[in-house]
């Protein structure tokens, strides 16, 4: 078993400043400012010590859980998950943690890398088992970066080597159009199949407390509802409306482009069972 | 009439809202596919029958899957269309 790394507290500021926001728009990126205006800071927050995973749980890992137990996930239960087909997403036979692509798409040895097709029940599920917990919003964001500000675990600057985007797998993106014509090729040679990538294989891409891949490989699932950092705080309708209802979601995934992999970056999941093939989590629990 | 809207991410700053005829939820979002074919693979499958992943709420409230289509959207009433991944 993976030893657990321990997170000091800190009182530190979660979020953007005002400075990040500008420079999202200035990069030529294709979201407008309302879709990040959510992720704007308010304040600091007080963490205590605790400790978390340096990896999200792979397969091999959630196969013990359910061997162990006999659990089944809710795309098991339902028959069926969510992928990214060439056409939108798209709920797929038999889609669930042991076949991420679907039913009549082999996907093989992929014990190391991080489980997906998990629901946030799943996941409080298996943490459970293993006696953990999922982090809270502010401990992910605290062991992604640190105390002091940084857009991505390792700093600053992007370097597409060091964690794993669609930017790793495409080059550089710099418009949806762009990332379609990638999903499109993959889609086309392989069948919507996630492209996970062994945990750690980016130790380059380290966040400074020790744990790998929070930026990108997958989506990862936090215990905290979804709020804004100030109840003020303007953003797009559709996030207003999922506040109190959603989960937080930390961290981006494969499918992403460097802006959605940042530190700060929040997105929230239904947690009433769905999941898709680019969604796993991490564990934590307290010191 | 009432308005349908969408994520910011979805329209890409062209506005996210959308006036629309009440009726029937099911048929205002088929219609809404319809007449907003820039966003009808967003809004209903192969089949032409809208997705169930996503949640809708009206006025606020939201409207639960099961028996979704025949929840009547009213003349004044405001209908969020929210994917089961928002943000980002």
């Amino acid at each position: 078993m993976t030893e657990m790394i321990v997170v000091v507290g800190a009182e530190f500021v979660p979020g953007a400043p005002p400075d990040q926001l500008e420079w999202l728009q200035a990069e030529g990126q294709p979201f407008p400012p309302e879709w990040f205006a959510d992720e704007t800071a308010a304040g600091a927050v007080t963490v205590s010590t605790f400790r978390i995973d340096p990896y999200p749980v792979t397969v091999a890992q959630f196969r013990d859980f359910v061997q162990a137990t006999g659990y089944r996930t809710d795309a098991e239960r339902y028959g069926y998950g969510l992928v990214y087909t060439d056409r939108y997403w798209t709920e797929r036979e038999g889609a669930c943690w042991w076949a991420p692509a679907g039913r009549g798409v082999p996907v093989r040895d992929r014990d190391d890398h991080p489980v997906v097709h998990i629901s946030w029940p799943d996941a409080t599920a298996y943490a459970a088992w293993a006696g953990k917990r999922l982090p809270t919003e502010a401990e992910w964001e605290l062991a992604a970066r640190g105390q002091v500000l940084r857009l991505w675990p390792w700093g600053n600057t992007w370097d597409r080597t060091r964690a794993n985007t669609a930017e790793l797998h495409a080059g550089e993106l710099t418009s949806l159009e762009q990332w379609k014509a990638w999903w499109l090729d993959v889609h086309a040679r392989t069948g919507p199949v996630p492209q996970t990538t062994p945990v750690g294989t980016f130790p380059a891409g380290v966040s400074p407390a020790g744990c790998h891949d929070m930026a990108g490989n997958v989506y990862e699932w936090t215990a905290s509802t979804a709020s804004l950092y100030t109840v003020e705080q303007e953003c797009d309708a559709t996030i207003r409306s999922v506040l109190g209802r959603y989960r937080a979601i930390r961290g981006g995934s494969w499918m992403n482009f460097r802006y959605q992999v940042r530190c700060t970056e929040r997105m929230y999941g239904d947690p009433d069972g769905w999941s898709n093939f680019a969604l796993g989590f991490r564990c934590a629990t307290d010191a | 009439m009432a308005t349908i809207v969408l994520s910011t991410a979805w329209t890409q700053g062209s506005g996210s809202k959308f006036e629309c005829a009440s009726g029937p939820l099911g048929e205002v979002l088929k219609r809404f596919a319809a007449d907003e074919p820039r966003y009808r693979h967003r809004i209903v499958g192969a089949d032409g029958e809208p997705y169930r992943y996503y949640n809708v709420y009206l006025d606020g409230q939201a409207v639960l899957r099961r028996g979704r289509d025949a929840v009547l959207v009213g003349e004044d009433s405001t209908v969020h269309i929210v994917p089961p991944l928002a943000g980002g």
